[in-house]
């Protein structure tokens, strides 16, 4: 596999979400594409200002709740309709509400695990390396109270001093350079 | 502005006037006219019907929903200061505004305990012996309104009523005074305040659980005095927190467009109590399922006719419809997070759920009549559930609003407050 060398981005740091944000609005604004956004807690305007929008977690989340609920009662169904019909009580074999508790059960799982391994499955984790560790403040920071936007050096708009200068505008604690 | 101190320069301010804005006026005079209307349409259904029956039906139907608001509210409220959060903050003043229409509720239910004998099989009976002899009543229903005589009377329906009446109205005095002082005095500490509070509503909630649950026994569960379910209050206890907390939300909802609910509701809160809607639309469905399995699965004869008396006879589409009403429609537009955070679809949603409550209530108080007991018929009284319910809803609401007047709407002494005035995204 060939080894990528070079410039992985420009990483900002700052102190506040405010100002990430603030930040992060503006870059996408002048036509920033190639850009994302660093902060130790979930920040959901964040997602927003640089453009994120819903993702397919949601549905594939909905397709194994589905899924699970139709195996779950699809299989009482085989069991007591087909393959060992019993009489219970007189009931009917296909007795309806009795299916319902392990075929909810098995929604909620099946959903729950849809959603933890397509949300693993989408966004690229796990990762064995990630460029931006490269920087010192980012290992520091990221997971305790520095917020950092990184733009990326593979959008069209990137340079070197430019963008550095650009990001310098937004008064960040410190703007570096992240090499692969 | 590089290294703004606590994100400070983003904050908003509140504004001067924090009393409800003058629109609510408006809802009032609506609210009457409403009333007004309803009840001179429910007058004449009961002259068309030639009876009062299914007025009384249906004023039991309403008394209900009203109740569910005011107490069920209530609850909510010491709820809200047991977990403490941002979002209870944001619903603290309309949920005291609900809890000070008990008065009003209590009004509501004197046509119910003064036609006791025209609404409970238990009160028109005084001897069930007799009545068994000349055919009036079946053997099991002779035997429960014997045995249960000694709880099943109006001596003891008054007092159990005027008793857990005075006690909500007590915790009412206590919860509503207690939050007006706390916002004068700027003196104590912050947990003098929150504890006072928290010790008053943990014993407040557990009582109110006791309470709750005697009141439905008499005035719904024991309109068919052969049935019983231990998990009955429970199900009004959730049914309760079901359709207070979409009326709190609708209420600050709407309040937003303008002061000062404008400046406080935050997306972050709003999608916080959605949530929690939807956790109340899952545990409902969860104990009605529950009640309906265990019954189901036992199949005995002094339980299973109460179902049976709501599922045949027409009574069958009221149930499929009451499934997907109370429990499908809103459990499936919740699932969405856009839909929580869009202020227009989350306030259909609310109005959905109180009405969805309203045809529950149906499901359960008709049947238990001998005239409807699986046997879904049109009369004109039967229309009867769409206008006393309104009009006494309407009224209602009208002393609701009112309420809503009578004090700031934001609660000032809070340490919330700061956090709720800052941007969403300033707090994990």
């Amino acid at each position: 596999m060939a080894q990528i060398e070079g410039t992985y981005g420009l990483l900002a740091e700052f102190d506040t979400p405010t100002e990430l944000i603030a930040a992060a609005k503006a870059a996408y604004g002048s036509g920033w594409r190639r850009l994302d956004c660093y902060t130790p807690y979930p920040v959901e305007e964040a997602a927003e200002a640089i453009g994120f929008h819903s993702n397919r977690v949601s549905l594939v989340c909905l397709i194994g709740g589905l899924m699970g609920l139709a195996a779950m009662f699809g299989l009482e169904t085989w069991a007591s309709v087909l393959a060992y019909p019993l009489n219970i009580g007189g009931r009917p074999l296909y007795s309806w509400p009795a299916f319902i508790v392990p075929a909810y059960e098995w929604t909620i799982l099946f959903a729950g695990l849809s959603a933890a391994f397509g949300m693993l499955a989408m966004n690229g984790l796990p990762a064995m390396y990630h460029p931006l560790f490269n920087s010192p403040s980012f290992r520091n920071g990221a997971t305790t109270d520095k917020f950092f936007l990184c733009l990326e050096a593979n959008d069209p708009k990137f340079s070197l001093s430019e963008t550095k200068k650009y990001l310098e505008n937004f008064g960040p604690l410190s703007v570096v350079e992240v090499d692969y | 502005m590089a290294h703004a101190p606590e994100h400070g320069h983003h904050a908003r301010t509140l504004p001067a006037n924090l009393g409800a804005p003058a629109f609510v006026n408006g809802w009032r005079r609506r609210a009457l006219i409403v009333g007004a209307v309803f009840s001179a349409l429910s007058l004449l259904l009961a002259v068309l019907d030639h009876s009062i029956d299914h007025l009384l039906r249906a004023w039991l139907l309403g008394f209900m929903i009203c109740f569910g608001f005011a107490v069920g509210g209530m609850a909510l409220l010491m709820v809200q200061y047991l977990t403490g959060g941002k979002w209870g903050l944001l619903v603290r003043r309309p949920l005291e505004a609900m809890s000070r229409t008990l008065p009003l509720v209590f009004l509501y239910f004197l046509p119910i305990g003064i036609f006791a004998k025209k609404l409970y099989l238990w009160a028109a009976i005084s001897n069930p012996a007799e009545a068994l002899k000349s055919g009036l009543i079946s053997a099991a229903q002779a035997h429960a309104i014997a045995f249960k005589r000694p709880m099943l009377n109006l001596t003891t329906m008054w007092i159990t009523t005027i008793a857990c009446f005075a006690i909500w109205g007590f915790y009412m005095w206590r919860l509503n005074s207690l939050s007006l002082q706390r916002d004068s005095d700027t003196e104590s500490p912050v947990h003098y305040w929150t504890q006072k509070f928290e010790n008053l509503s943990g014993p407040g909630v557990v009582i109110y659980s006791l309470t709750l649950t005697a009141g439905v026994i008499y005035w719904v569960m024991s309109l068919d005095p052969t049935w019983y379910s231990s998990v009955y209050g429970l199900l009004f206890l959730v049914g309760q927190g079901y359709a207070a907390l979409a009326l709190v939300i609708l209420t600050v909802l709407t309040l937003a467009k303008g002061e000062p609910f404008k400046t406080i509701l935050r997306v972050t809160e709003q999608h916080d109590l959605g949530k929690l809607t939807f956790a109340f639309v899952m545990l409902n469905i969860y104990l009605a399922f529950s009640q309906f399995l265990i019954i189901w699965s036992g199949n005995l004869p002094e339980e299973i006719p109460w179902y049976l008396d709501r599922i045949r006879g027409g009574w069958g589409v009221v149930i499929t419809l009451d499934f997907l009403f109370h429990w499908l429609v809103p459990f499936t537009l919740l699932l969405s997070r856009d839909l929580k955070r869009n202020r227009k679809r989350l306030i259909f949603v609310c109005q959905w759920m109180i009405f969805a409550r309203c045809w529950d209530m149906f499901w359960l108080i008709e049947p238990n009549f001998p005239d409807a007991r699986r046997n879904l018929h049109f009369s004109f009284g039967i229309l009867q559930y769409a206008a006393v319910p309104v009009a006494l809803l309407a009224f209602w609401s009208a002393y609701y609003f009112f309420q809503l007047q009578q004090r700031p709407l934001v609660a000032v002494n809070d340490p919330h407050l700061a956090e709720i005035l800052e941007p969403d995204h300033a707090h994990a």
